[in-house]
């Protein structure tokens, strides 16, 4: 499998915490309170254990919710943040602040999940372009509903891809709820990330 | 053709029923659609070639701005939802709404737009959506009337037993999250299947009715609650009450039981009258159980209250 050295590691780590920090600190500034997010940990499986990893409750698939968006440049990703259904729910409803809950997300809500993922997204790919010196470009973002399998093929992800998982901490209002955002790189897009981390760890120890 | 190309565009850009802008990379207005103008009433003359913000003072530093940043410098496009973004453009549907000040729902869309020899532009597109608004708005009114009749018991009126859960799992964690103690008593009447042997069930769901009624009247505060638990078994939810308060509360129950009056003849209370049984168990604010636990414990000091000759209360305390 794909591996990054522990430095590699620990400067993405450190940057997609800084994303996810701007992401919390938008979407305070939204509902007036505060929500924190970071990102514990991160790692780089095949695309196929990464559907597995996603909710498999007792062999049944769980129902996840996600956000994707897809990014082209310094390198090329398709970005989908993800929750389980019913987590789903639960931040939307934190972040609306809404009385009566319905079974599902509404139209309004799906669109409420949307933005939040493009905060999300934008802040993470945001800081690692700044990071890098590069640019990137987004497209809008996408809601999905379905099983994370299905949600990874509907993004038109090969089989043989594989996929940089953050592990995302949410906090609102004494709620804690896991999510992940998953990258998903082919072979060549992983060898650019990988260089484009290395470059800025260059540049980084460069100027100590 | 060629020549013809461009200000088809810009018609077409302008007929569009949807708000466009396009905004340059200093953020002067460029384009702003005739549907921005009838919304806005804002003429094309008084804000092209103006600042972005100077037309639109009041979106200055907010979420569109840094959509806008996004758009124009990080090249991505942001989307800004209704439920979480309310009515960032001062748009109107009638002349009316903008005489009450009644913004139209918006759903907003910022694109980097790019152009071969000059900066980055962007474009920022409105869309109405006060009808996807107003239906949802209505399906959760009609939600809430659906569930207020499902959440109650056909027969007593006060709430059933899925009310009960609900109202419990809230609770609970309002109590856990506010570190505040919630006490829960199980009430059940005393020899009800003998009442109902002896009177019949007409009688017996008589009975039910009138003490239902009558203890669903001692509670005061709206976040206290009383259910149908079982046939003869209410359950009653009292958040921010200590042990001693809850005891007082059961106390109270008891005694107004008793005073209902009703005639029980098979019953082995000295009164002759009908009496109910009470378990109380209260979760302290500094520890928390888990709700199963919760009704075990008033379950167990309900039973001990029957074996120590009933109508009466016994606490328990977890």
């Amino acid at each position: 499998m794909f591996n990054l050295t522990e430095l590699e590691n620990d400067a993405l780590i450190e940057i997609f915490n800084i994303g996810v920090g701007q992401a919390a600190s938008s979407m305070s500034a939204i509902v007036k309170e505060a929500v924190r997010m970071s990102v514990p940990s991160i790692s780089f499986i095949p695309r196929t254990e990464a559907a597995r990893l996603l909710g498999q409750a007792d062999g049944v698939a769980e129902r996840i919710c996600g956000v994707s968006q897809r990014y082209r440049g310094a390198f090329d990703t398709e970005a989908i943040l993800m929750f389980p259904e019913d987590k789903s729910l639960e931040i939307v409803r934190l972040m609306v602040g809404e009385a009566v809950p319905l079974k599902e997300l509404t139209e309004m809500e799906q669109e409420a999940m949307c933005e939040i993922g493009n905060i999300m997204l934008n802040s993470c790919v945001g800081t690692l372009a700044n990071i890098f010196q590069r640019e990137l470009q987004g497209s809008l973002p996408q809601y999905h509903i379905g099983t994370s399998d299905e949600i990874l093929t509907a993004t038109g992800s090969q089989f043989n891809s594989v996929v940089l998982m953050l592990h995302i901490d949410f906090l609102l209002e004494k709620h804690q709820i896991h999510g992940y955002v998953a990258f998903v790189l082919d072979i060549s897009a992983l060898h650019d990330l990988k260089e484009q981390i290395n470059l800025y760890i260059a540049r980084a120890m460069g100027k100590v | 053709m060629n020549s013809l190309r461009l200000p088809l565009l810009e018609s077409v850009f302008c007929a569009v029923s949807l708000g466009a802008i396009v905004l340059d990379n200093e953020r002067r207005i460029v384009l702003w659609n005739s549907w921005m103008v009838k919304h806005s009433g804002l003429q094309h003359e008084q804000v092209l070639g103006q600042d972005f913000f100077a037309v639109c003072p009041e979106l200055r530093g907010g979420r569109v701005d840094t959509a806008i940043q996004h758009a124009l410098y990080n090249n991505f496009p942001s989307l800004l939802s209704q439920t979480l973004n309310k009515a960032p453009f001062a748009l109107y549907l009638s002349p009316a709404a903008a005489a009450h000040d009644e913004r139209m729902q918006q759903a907003v869309e910022v694109t980097p737009i790019a152009i071969e020899g000059t900066a980055r532009h962007c474009l920022i597109q409105v869309s109405d959506v006060s009808i996807a608004v107003g239906r949802e708005r209505l399906l959760r009114e009609q939600t809430m009337v659906l569930r207020s009749q499902t959440f109650s018991d056909g027969l007593t009126g006060i709430a059933n037993r899925r009310h009960f859960d609900v109202a419990m799992e809230k609770e609970h964690r309002r109590a856990k999250r506010g570190g505040t103690p919630l006490s829960l008593l199980m009430i059940d009447i005393d020899h009800f299947k003998a009442y109902n042997d002896h009177y019949g069930h007409q009688k017996g769901d008589q009975c039910l009715i009138q003490v239902a009624a009558a203890l669903a009247g001692i509670l005061k505060r709206p976040c206290d609650l009383m259910a149908r638990y079982g046939g003869e078994e209410f359950a009653m939810i009292l958040p921010e009450t200590d042990v001693d308060q809850a005891l007082l509360m059961a106390e109270a129950i008891r005694a107004r039981t008793q005073q209902l009056a009703i005639p029980h003849e098979r019953t082995t209370d000295a009164s002759q009258l009908v009496t109910v049984s009470i378990g109380i168990a209260t979760q302290k604010a500094e520890a928390t159980v888990e709700i199963d636990a919760l009704i075990g414990a008033a379950d167990r000091a309900l039973y001990q209250a029957k074996r120590n000759g009933r109508n009466r209360v016994a606490a328990l305390q977890s």
